[in-house]
């Protein structure tokens, strides 16, 4: 247990320093982008002949804060402000927080990817087994193909084609949006049928889109561990299908474990095209609207949210590995 | 389940194996008999057929490998080769157990010795668990080794000695009289080699086996087998008694064998490499001798006619040069 805890406690440290570092180099790329709204608002006012003092409350008012002090000062702000949760003031929806935004785009983001991930690692991994033990055969041909076919192809290829297919030609599916405007947000029937209605296209064409890599990982591996002397062995001691197939499946499944994790810590970066295709206003959106707006505390916020999940995420990854895998176990002690 | 040594007769035995240019075989027509309560050995360089020759005794060629012809009669079983499904599975490990090479990772790298200790007993329908384990610990005790720590281990916890132990365990536990061993002692040092191969005779002797031992070392034959059986390109060209045999080797490939292993006394040189490389898969004649590339007796004869194994007292050799010499 010990070992664990000490284990736990490096991560953390390590993960709160690479935060920091990314919260530093995201603050001083995002000001030096040109085109500060805010600066520009100010000189507006100034040019069309207003006092300093009054451009500099009419801007304050307008976007529900000024920046002020040098770029080091607003770094040290910046900082400080980050231990109390305090990303600043977004300036495309003005004063309110951008921890606000965030969470109000966090939900439909993170159920939805959630969900598509966890669908597609699924389907992946259990098609994968088969593909790889009828890799000689048709059925798995077709399993490989399929996988390379949708791996190969953009995301916003499949998201426009989906969208296509689903919403034009044969139309059961809602474009775009969360839901019908015609239902009341609550905890009844109408309201979330047509949230689910309207998740429907994002989260399948996400599923989709990391399917085919899913399939391709887990095909490959079971291959190799199919390959290994203790398979083989197994059969030798006249084990059980039933048992050789779990030998084989929970040691194919490991390197997939990392880059599940991965993938769920990129989720908080949401899915830009798909997003934006489906005009479906997660955390995606939220990052290209930032970025048009040069709204630049909504940027940054969005940036670490990306950075702490990932890190997060890895840690979470490496504390799985060592209850799953014996080996990465026992190095730990020894060392 | 059978509580004595049982007799294996392989009669004709031929493997091939699916390759773009056609079936090629690995193991052509070999016939042996393993008698009971005997330990044999099989000698062969890599790529003689000595392995697939093992893994025929469990019906086990891996694809795309197959028997293509012969049988495997084994006492109190039958004609192996015709097993198939959960008949075959449950020969395998209850009645012929399969020892891997220590180098190999044999074992689930996932699970404890223990646990994959208990999937076999639950794979065999074994009612009472807790005796198989009490019987595994004594059998690790039998080798020197301390069975709940074994038990309570993962297979990269364990040394090679240790985890060809634990593989003769699992070979053993479920009370297997057949046992067929391949390279027991590949890539173990030389004092971990001499307990293994002590283990291998004292529990032939004390349990009642049938012992089939794989080897391309013929020192290892030496030390524990009772008869000698030499492989080359997928035939078997020399039997007999081990003594006979490396006392007096009458095929040329014999001789070449034994004159190429260096002596602990004299000069180096005075062992002589055998000239030429083995034949592969690819490369085997298909009329004629098999040795006969290499051979220092080479006839006419050779280049069209494959000799037959010919039996004189315990000796079966297949060679024209010697088996005419003989009989003239």
């Amino acid at each position: 247990m010990t070992v664990i805890a000490r284990r736990l406690a490096g991560h953390l440290a390590r993960g709160i320093v690479m935060v920091l570092v990314v919260a530093t180099i995201s603050f001083f790329i995002i000001r030096n982008i040109p085109g500060d709204p805010i600066a520009a608002r100010y000189q507006k006012l100034i040019e069309g002949g207003a006092s300093p003092e009054a451009a500099e409350r009419a801007t304050a008012v307008m976007y529900g804060f000024l920046p002020k002090g040098t770029l080091w000062q607003q770094y040290l702000d910046y900082m400080s402000g980050l231990f109390h949760f305090d990303l600043g003031i977004s300036v495309t929806n003005p004063g309110t927080p951008v921890t606000e935004v965030l969470a109000g785009a966090a939900k439909w983001t993170v159920l939805p990817v959630l969900f598509g991930t966890l669908l597609s690692f699924l389907v992946g991994v259990i098609l994968g087994v088969y593909a790889a033990v009828k890799r000689t055969g048709k059925l798995g041909d077709v399993l490989a193909v399929s996988g390379s076919l949708l791996h190969g192809v953009p995301q916003y290829v499949l998201a426009l084609l989906m969208g296509a297919i689903f919403t034009t030609l044969l139309p059961i599916l809602p474009s775009d949006g969360t839901a019908d405007i015609l239902y009341e947000p609550g905890f009844n029937a109408g309201y979330i049928g047509s949230l689910v209605e309207h998740a429907t296209l994002p989260v399948v064409t996400y599923a989709l889109a990391s399917y085919g890599g899913w399939i391709l990982a887990m095909k490959s591996s079971v291959v190799t561990v199919l390959g290994d002397d203790f398979i083989l062995a197994a059969e030798l001691r006249g084990m059980k299908r039933s048992v050789i197939f779990r030998y084989i499946a929970r040691n194919a499944i490991l390197p997939l474990f990392t880059i599940l994790a991965l993938s769920l810590g990129l989720l908080f970066g949401g899915s830009i095209f798909i997003e934006r295709i489906f005009n479906y206003p997660g955390l995606g959106f939220l990052l290209i609207d930032s970025i048009t707006n040069r709204d630049y505390a909504l940027m940054g916020g969005a940036f670490l949210l990306i950075t702490v999940a990932i890190v997060v995420a890895n840690i979470l990854a490496d504390l799985f590995y060592s209850v799953i895998d014996p080996r990465v176990r026992s190095t730990e002690e020894v060392s | 389940m059978p509580q004595e040594a049982p007799g294996v007769r392989v009669d004709g035995l031929t493997v091939v194996y699916r390759t773009p240019a056609g079936e090629l075989p690995a193991v052509r027509d070999v016939s042996l008999t393993l008698e009971p309560g005997t330990i044999t050995g099989i000698v062969g360089e890599s790529g003689s057929g000595k392995s697939t020759m093992a893994l025929s005794l469990l019906n086990a060629v891996q694809p795309p490998g197959r028997i293509a012809a012969g049988s495997v009669e084994i006492d109190g079983l039958g004609d192996v080769v015709g097993f198939a499904g959960e008949r075959l599975r449950k020969a395998r490990g209850a009645h012929i157990g399969y020892v891997f090479q220590a180098a190999q990772n044999s074992m689930n790298p996932l699970k404890t010795v223990g646990k994959q200790l208990l999937d076999l007993g639950r794979s065999h329908g074994v009612a009472d668990l807790r005796g198989l384990v009490r019987e595994a610990k004594e059998l690790l005790a039998r080798m020197g080794l301390d069975g709940a720590r074994v038990l309570d281990s993962y297979q990269h916890e364990l040394s090679g000695g240790m985890r060809q132990r634990v593989g003769i365990m699992l070979a053993l536990v479920l009370n297997a009289h057949l046992v067929v061993l391949d390279e027991p002692t590949t890539a173990l040092d030389m004092i971990t080699q001499a307990n293994i191969l002590k283990i291998v005779r004292e529990v032939h002797a004390e349990r009642g086996l049938t012992t089939l031992v794989i080897t391309h070392d013929i020192g290892v034959v030496a030390e524990v087998a009772d008869r000698l059986a030499v492989m080359y390109g997928g035939r078997l060209v020399e039997q007999g008694p081990t003594r006979q045999v490396l006392g007096s080797p009458r095929h040329p490939y014999t001789r070449g064998l034994i004159t190429a292993i260096p002596r602990l006394t004299g000069d180096i040189d005075e062992a002589r490499a055998l000239p030429g490389r083995p034949p592969t898969l690819a490369t085997v004649p298909k009329e004629g001798c098999v040795f006969r590339e290499r051979c220092p007796l080479r006839m006419d004869v050779c280049d069209t006619v494959d000799p037959d194994a010919v039996a004189d007292g315990s000796r079966i050799v297949a060679c024209h040069a010697v088996n005419v010499r003989e009989h003239a």
